[in-house]
């Protein structure tokens, strides 16, 4: 077992791990983080979507051990002093269905965000196109993200 | 109708919040201490053979197994309309995948890592992977007890076959129908089997405390079916319905593969034997594709006669299934089609053979469309391949036919109000029917393809909703429901409902997810009707907490009952203006009369609903004298479609659909079941593309290799068009919506493709692939 | 799904410190970069190890360094490094091309081009480009350094040339003015394994360089289709000429993902259109 210290939504967290053992586990057996969640283990779905170091990453193909030192972040952290704007418009369109998969778009869009404020309709397809949605048809989240994102004409 | 307040208006969901932060807690993520066992299920590898051998003592002594089960401790029969499956397989496996032991940990990697070391010794048995093969005089019998499986009484398997269920509707004459024909068309359609890929894998937790008290946690459509499944098949241990609790969290879509009984029955019955201690069962993507159920596949032979004027005149549609190894879900499917495989048209004479067969591939049970998905795609194709034959244009010969109310349906029952000429109108006047489109790149083709909508919910006679309605102090409102919300949205319609009834905002309802111990019964979330049946029940739920609200306020105010109304969370007078008292004040403490005493109490409703007029009794040989679906509802839908005439890729430019929803209690919803759907409709026949080996393995049990579309592949436009007539015994005329919406994909690919390239394809998917080779050998015929 | 096999993790900061490790275990490692192969494995069987090295430490492996004539790329950069080098877009724009093509983003920012050359699976992207770019692989243990061609880097589906001791450094790609294509063959638009790949090269004096990958057990450059065509305008009779050539140059299979039919006629038309974007933009347009 080795103890890793690693930043989680701000605050530095302390967890002993196995070498095998994978960090979307550890986040959500060992660390009470619920949000990053299994659909496929093998990297296709981007339901265990996390940021680690500014990055989208799947989290069910890291190993908890890699990541000692580092920095995770996850939609609780993004929602945690209330929803920001992609998630308020998010909401107001009724985006997502069974939501299931709204922790990984949420993670890529921030993602993208951060490095393009106002990206157009191919890129945000791009940016979420590693998420997959059985429910909504992709429509209504990637106009929220396009409403959201859109550049402010000030008068 | 017009001054509704909170019925039809795109309302935001009200657990869109909890999804949107990430705090919705699924079944996996409950915590349930350190105490939580794991079960490893061992899987058969054969598809059919007798089981020789099971050895489980390696696995026994292995470090940190806590128990191992097999299909002797749990000799018990189990099915929702047929009993026809074992918890464990017992002395035969029927497919591969079948589950055939359970090794039970503290830890998930011991019970995998001992799970590995179970010896089963097979004798393997002819397989049968086919459905027409399945049919043969000479093949194997899969089920040879069949005469014996109890069954709903309107299911006809026949003993000593592999049919498991043949539904036979007649209705006039098919040889005078066809002799009266100008034309006639005759073919075949297959469609294959499909997974429903929901994002969250089928997981359940089984707890069975010291005193007895069995309790489940599961992601499931249906925890009253399956606390009654659960009950009935653990009665030999003891367990009856009032020892079984099931709870069902917010689900991470279901599409029907989480409807009965699959993989939970499992964690109920190893919970019995590993008393004190809950044990989670949690299904890899996998297993969540070959070992819960899939859609079941078809060949269907579809003859039709028409007149010169495009007026149909006999369908003679012989639907053969195939339902895996088991049908107690799969053949009430095929049930459904029988009844309805006639499509949204006008025929008098009418022979439907709809007839399900066993195969040893993995059981098939309820998918989006329940059926209609599958026969629609090849009656669609036919009526575009008929109407091109006339020279009748392929929306016209539709509407000619068409089926209006009181129009005869199959079964002898008239159709219910529907506003299925609308829809037509407004698709093709949205679309552009008849305007060709043509393509700046010379490489790509555009076609345009049309289809018509339409289902029934097939359900038992007596399947039936119930609510409870309660107040707090702060006049907010608790619904206690057991239907699912599996994304729909029926947790806000339910509130919307019980908001225009009793003048309190949607953000000031909840509506709470299934317990059986708390909340009252619903029978399964499925069938496109918890809007209409489970609506109901709130709507009268709330009308009965709205008559104890007046009866009071009548009684010690003295005030007329039938001049009072609601209006903004207050109870208020017609006759007396300056009257306003707020729902808060009384709806838990009552109100104080003149001397002082306090008259009411706790506000609380009740409401239920189970269609009275329905029955399944008709005469087995043609299906005529029962009333078996309430009502149908129905659309129309179109797509304009780029074919890449070399690679054969389509790319949808846009896409219309139409479906009358009698009235949209929440629009936004109702447009995201429009999309949603369209699309997973569209995976069916352009992506996904199951493989099973010649020995009845899945080939592709992962996103790798079984495509679901990603945000790349979506239509450039879909246009959602919402009809409203209105459905008359529906909550506010609403009638059901969230299956339908896929029916019309596959088909409509198939006409876009015939009309952009001029091929015709009759099996589906219809990849790129598929449409690129069609095309080349179409070029060298024509070269030749 | 739990990883079930236990092993030991080590991350070396060091080259040294890694070859030393290599030269103890040997087959008994496996070098963890990206991961998105690896981890996989791991879970599904496929692979046991007892010893998971992760290199991701080591500074000098993670750098993209930039010469007049020479491109290194280290072993840890990312597909997502690649693809946000504005130099890179410009220099290595056929590598440029597959790296974006490369499953999605969540998987770009961890996987690395020497994670995928290794892998060595039949239909990995970056083989066409590098094929068409000659690049070299470095490679060191404790015993020295060693280039090896990627003309010689794949010996069968998912093996390699690499001894179990030798650690990669990284691929030198020499820098030439050129222009050309990756194209992919896919299920549909979203992220899918190739199921027939071409890169394409074309320079201002009429050089041509194709390469496959997913189309025969190992990536390999087309020879008689490049002598065929070398110093010919292109004309569309002379592309519907080289395209009969294609069969004769791919070994593809029939396999749940695509038929061998298919992969031959896609190959065609990839082919042909791909050369032809590929001349567009030589002379300066872009299509």
């Amino acid at each position: 077992m080795k103890k890793i210290i690693l930043k989680i939504n701000g605050e530095l967290r302390s967890v002993y791990v196995e070498p095998e053992e994978i960090l979307l586990d550890v986040l959500r057996e060992k660390l009470g983080v619920k949000s990053p969640k299994c659909g496929c283990d093998r990297g296709d779905c981007g339901a265990c979507a996390v940021l680690l170091n500014g990055r989208s990453v799947r989290s069910c193909l890291v190993l908890a051990i890699e990541t000692d030192g580092q920095e995770i972040v996850t939609v609780e952290g993004i929602s945690k002093d209330g929803l920001n704007k992609v998630q308020n418009t998010m909401l107001d369109k009724n985006a997502f269905q069974c939501g299931f998969c709204a922790p990984g778009m949420i993670i890529s869009t921030t993602e993208l965000i951060e490095k393009n404020p106002h990206p157009n309709l191919e890129e945000i397809k791009e940016a979420l196109s590693g998420n997959l949605c059985r429910c909504t048809g992709y429509l209504p989240i990637l106009e929220s993200v396009q409403e959201a994102t859109k550049e402010e004409h000030h008068e | 109708m017009n001054d509704l307040k909170y019925v039809g208006k795109p309302s935001v969901r009200i657990d869109g919040k909890e999804k949107i932060s990430g705090a919705t807690r699924y079944t996996d993520d409950l915590e349930f201490g350190p105490n939580l066992h794991f079960a490893a299920i061992v899987e058969s590898t054969e598809a059919h053979a007798k089981i020789l051998s099971i050895d489980t003592t390696e696995a026994e002594n292995f470090p940190g197994v806590v128990s191992v089960f097999t299909g002797k401790d749990f000799p018990f029969k189990f099915g929702l309309y047929m009993k026809d499956r074992y918890i464990f397989a017992m002395d035969t496996v029927h497919y591969v995948g079948q589950q055939i032991a359970a090794i039970v940990a503290r830890d998930i990697k011991t019970a995998q890592k001992a799970a590995k070391l179970v010896k089963v010794e097979y004798k393997p048995l002819p397989a049968i992977f086919d459905q027409m093969e399945a049919l043969k005089e000479d093949a194997i019998i899969i089920h040879p007890d069949l005469g014996e499986y109890p069954h709903v009484p309107w299911f006809f398997p026949q003993a000593n076959t592999n049919i498991a269920h043949w539904r036979k509707t007649r209705r006039g004459s098919i040889t005078k129908g066809f002799e009266d024909a100008d034309y006639i068309l005759e073919d075949t359609y297959t469609v294959p089997r499909y997974a429903h890929c929901p994002l969250e894998t089928h997981v359940a937790v089984g707890l069975c405390d010291l005193s007895g008290r069995l309790t489940i946690w599961a992601s499931s459509q249906s925890p009253h079916t399956q606390r009654n499944l659960f009950a009935e098949s653990l009665a030999p241990l003891g367990f009856t319905h009032k020892d079984v609790r099931v709870i069902a969290p917010p689900i991470g879509g279901g599409f029907g593969g989480k409807a009965g009984v699959s993989m939970e029955i499992l964690a109920a019955a190893i919970a019995t034997k590993v008393r004190g201690n809950p044990v989670k069962i949690i299904w890899s993507r996998e297993q969540e594709f070959y070992n819960t159920s899939q859609r079941l596949g078809v060949i269907a032979k579809l003859k039709i006669g028409v007149k010169n004027d495009g007026t149909f005149t006999a369908i003679d549609h012989k639907l053969y299934w195939d339902t895996g190894a088991s049908a107690e879900y799969g053949a009430n499917v095929v049930n459904a089609v029988g009844l309805s495989a006639i499509g949204p048209y006008r025929f008098h004479n009418i022979s439907i053979d709809s007839v399900c067969l066993y195969t040893n591939l993995p059981p098939c049970g309820a998918y989006r469309g329940f059926g209609y998905s599958e026969f629609m795609f090849g009656l669609e194709s036919h009526i575009n391949r008929i109407a091109d034959h006339l020279k009748i244009d392929a929306v016209e010969i539709r509407k000619i036919n068409a089926i209006k109310e009181n129009d005869t349906l199959a079964y002898g029952v008239p159709m219910n109000p529907n506003g299925l000429i609308e829809c037509i109108d407004k698709v093709t006047k949205e679309i552009e029917w008849g305007k060709e489109v043509k393509s700046e790149n010379p490489n790509i083709k555009i076609g345009k393809g049309f289809s018509l909508i339409w289902k029934a919910p097939a359900m038992p006679p007596n399947a039936s909703s119930a609510a409870f309605l309660k107040f707090s102090e702060d006049g907010s409102i608790n619904i206690l429901v057991s239907g699912m919300d599996m994304g729909q949205g029926y947790l806000t319609v339910m509130a919307q409902i019980a908001a225009e009834i009793l003048a309190v905002p949607i953000t000031k309802i909840r509506t709470e997810n299934p317990d059986t111990d708390r909340n009252p019964y619903e029978w399964q979330t499925v069938a496109s009707h918890v809007t209409w049946s489970c609506g109901n029940a709130v709507r009268k739920a709330a009308i009965d907490a709205r008559e104890q609200i007046f009866d009071v306020v009548s009684r010690t105010l003295y005030l007329p009952k039938d001049m009072l109304f609601l209006e903004d969370e207050k109870v208020k007078c017609k006759t007396k203006p300056s009257f306003e008292l707020p729902l808060k004040d009384f709806v838990i403490n009552g109100i104080q009369a003149e001397d002082s005493t306090f008259k009411g109490g706790p506000i609380m409703g009740h409401g239920i609903f189970m269609p009275e007029y329905t029955s399944a009794d008709s005469d087995p040989e043609t299906s005529q004298g029962g009333h078996p679906n309430v009502h149908y509802t129905v659309g129309a839908a179109a797509i304009t479609l780029e074919v890449d005439k070399d690679s054969g890729e389509m790319h949808i430019r846009k896409a219309v659909e139409a479906i009358d929803v009698g009235k949209a209690i929440n629009p936004s919803l109702v447009k995201g079941q429009i999309t949603g759907g369209l699309l997973q409709g569209l995976a069916t026949v352009l992506y996904e593309d199951m493989r099973f080996d010649d020995k009845g393995k899945m080939l592709n049990p992962n996103f790798t290799d079984y495509k679901i579309p990603t945000a790349k592949d979506v239509p450039d436009e879909i246009v959602p068009i919402i009809v409203e007539v209105p459905q008359p015994d529906g909550p506010f005329g609403a009638r059901g919506v969230g299956e339908h919406t896929m029916i019309p994909a596959a088909p409509m690919i198939a006409n876009a493709v015939n009309d952009a390239l001029g091929i015709r394809i009759k099996s589906m998917p219809i990849t790129k692939e598929k449409v690129a080779l069609e095309n080349l050998k179409k070029k060298e015929k024509i070269n030749v | 799904m739990a990883i079930l096999n236990d092993f030991k993790y080590y991350k070396p900061q060091e080259i040294n410190e890694t070859l030393q490790l290599l030269s103890e275990f040997k087959e008994n490692a496996k070098i963890l970069a990206g991961g998105t192969d690896l981890i996989v494995h791991l879970k599904e069987d496929l692979v046991k190890t007892e010893n998971v090295i992760d290199i991701k430490g080591i500074t000098q492996l993670n750098k993209i360094d930039i010469s007049k004539d020479n491109i290194f790329l280290g072993s840890g950069v990312t597909f997502t490094e690649i693809i946000e080098s504005p130099e890179l877009k410009d220099k290595l724009p056929i590598l440029w091309e597959a790296s974006k093509k490369v499953a999605s983003i969540g998987i770009r920012n961890r996987a690395t081009v020497v994670g995928n050359i290794c892998s060595a699976v039949p239909s990995l992207d970056s083989a066409p480009a590098l094929l068409v770019y000659d690049a070299e692989i470095v490679v060191q243990s404790k015993n020295g350094k060693r280039n090896i061609s990627i003309h010689n880097w794949f010996t069968g589906p998912k093996q390699t040339i690499l001894k179990p001791e030798e650690l990669v450094l990284g691929i030198n790609i020499p820098i030439t003015i050129h222009a050309g294509v990756y194209e992919k063959l896919g299920r549909y638009r979203g992220e899918d394994l190739a199921q027939a790949g071409i890169g394409i090269f074309v320079d201002e004096i009429k050089n041509y360089r194709f390469a496959y990958c997913a189309v025969g057990p190992v990536p390999k450059r087309m020879k008689k289709l490049e002598d065929f065509l070398q110093g010919k305008e292109i004309s569309d009779k002379l592309l519907e000429e080289a395209a009969e050539l294609i069969p004769n140059e791919i070994s593809p299979i029939s396999d749940i993902r695509s038929s061998k039919e298919y992969r031959i006629h896609m190959m065609k038309v990839m082919f042909k259109r791909g050369l032809q974007e590929s001349v567009v933009i030589l002379k300066g347009g872009r299509s």
